[in-house]
């Protein structure tokens, strides 16, 4: 049976601010369909998800979806911490819990604008129980002043927007060691359906 | 109901972060027919992407849809990014047909999802390893109609190797590929 959809808050294809979506955002409209087995199903991952090695940022949880956060790395010839693999893997546990300790990411320069800088973010990659449920996005900071010009953050309509900024938490972090920010996400029902399938 | 969280771009230096080792041939649990799916993925100028992640999920070939692992793996999942000529390569097994809700039957197929810089959503579609004749009655084919836009979605078989499918993706413009929603 499928389930309603709620309101589309990603952003669209097209947004010219983003230089790079010129060339790359299909002319054509989607092509609505109905959820099939493809998208019902979905790719099962170990219990321990074994990467490459980038597992010592991480807290292991016991069960799916995995979530992938690698940090932005960056091209620009800022020092960079070699302690820091700046990627790790984590599974959500049975009530859907993550945790990650890394370091908080900084602003960086891009090329799309003069004077173009990125807020900074953290990457997640995600994988839920289903193909329909794969997301990538980045989690952003509360109070990042770069986030208002953002072309990038920009994209996403306004009513989503404030679904990528993490929440100061001071008590998820580390005593004396870490602050703590609290970051939930939601993926989509397999079988949601798109308006009109 | 809770808002979903929205997508943002990989970005141009995160696909290549995400890599699996050996993540270009997929596993499943028992042997198959081995074939490769391969090809280049161009922008609207034709240009080719070279920093997109390329995914894929598929049946095996009794259309069964794999629910293991290896260990480190799942099974069925491919994923590789494109090199500098924009070219990806997925070693698999050839999926069976399969039959959806409502007794719809699927033709033999690959789901791909497509991640890069410029992409603020994944691109997903789907491509047929049979002849544009033999898929008519697939789902997605019945809602593109159109014959030269599902001719997009289908990969031919090398000449000189039936075991090599190539398949070419434009993500705009003349001869744009169709992608869906679902």
């Amino acid at each position: 049976m499928a389930e309603t959809r709620p309101v589309d808050v990603h952003p669209p294809y097209l947004y010219p601010d983003y230089k790079s979506t010129r060339l790359r955002a299909p002319a054509q409209p989607l092509v609505r369909v109905a959820p099939s087995p493809l998208e019902t199903a979905g790719p099962v991952f170990p219990k321990r998800f074994v990467g490459e090695s980038e597992a010592d940022l991480t807290t292991w949880g016991t069960s799916a979806p995995l979530g992938e956060n690698p940090h932005p790395v960056d091209d620009h010839d800022a020092p960079l911490d070699p302690n820091f693999l700046g990627k790790g893997q984590v599974l959500t546990d049975d009530e859907g819990r993550y945790r990650v300790v890394t370091v908080k990411p900084g602003a960086y320069p891009w090329q799309n604008h003069p004077f173009g800088w990125r807020p900074a973010h953290i990457h997640f990659s995600l994988f839920g129980n289903a193909y329909a449920q794969r997301l990538i996005t980045q989690m952003f900071f509360p109070g990042d002043p770069l986030l208002a010009i953002d072309p990038i953050f920009q994209s996403v309509p306004e009513a989503g927007r404030k679904l990528l900024i993490a929440d100061l938490d001071l008590e998820q972090g580390i005593e004396g060691v870490a602050l703590g920010y609290r970051w939930d996400l939601v993926v989509r029902g397999p079988r949601a359906t798109p308006m009109g399938v | 109901m809770p808002k979903p969280t929205p997508s943002q771009t990989v970005g141009p230096f995160f696909a290549r972060d995400l890599l699996w080792k050996d993540g270009g041939i997929v596993l499943f649990p028992g042997r198959g027919d081995r074939m490769t799916l391969t090809g280049c993925v161009f922008d609207g100028n034709g240009a080719p992407i070279y920093d997109a992640l390329f995914e894929t999920w598929q049946a095996d070939p009794t259309g069964r849809f794999p629910s293991g692992h290896d260990g480190a793996r799942p099974y069925g999942y491919g994923r590789v990014s494109t090199d500098t000529d924009g070219r990806y390569a997925i070693e698999t097994v050839k999926p069976g047909s399969f039959t959806g809700p409502g007794g719809a039957t699927y033709s033999p197929q690959i789901s791909v999802a497509i991640f890069a810089r410029g992409l603020l959503k994944a691109l997903h579609t789907r491509v047929f390893l049979a002849p544009i004749d033999l898929i008519k009655d697939d789902p997605l084919a019945r809602a593109i109609g159109d014959l030269e836009r599902l001719r997009t979605l289908v990969a031919t078989p090398d000449p000189d190797d039936p075991k090599i499918y190539r398949w070419d993706v434009r993500l705009r413009g003349a001869g744009e590929a169709v992608f869906i929603e679902f």
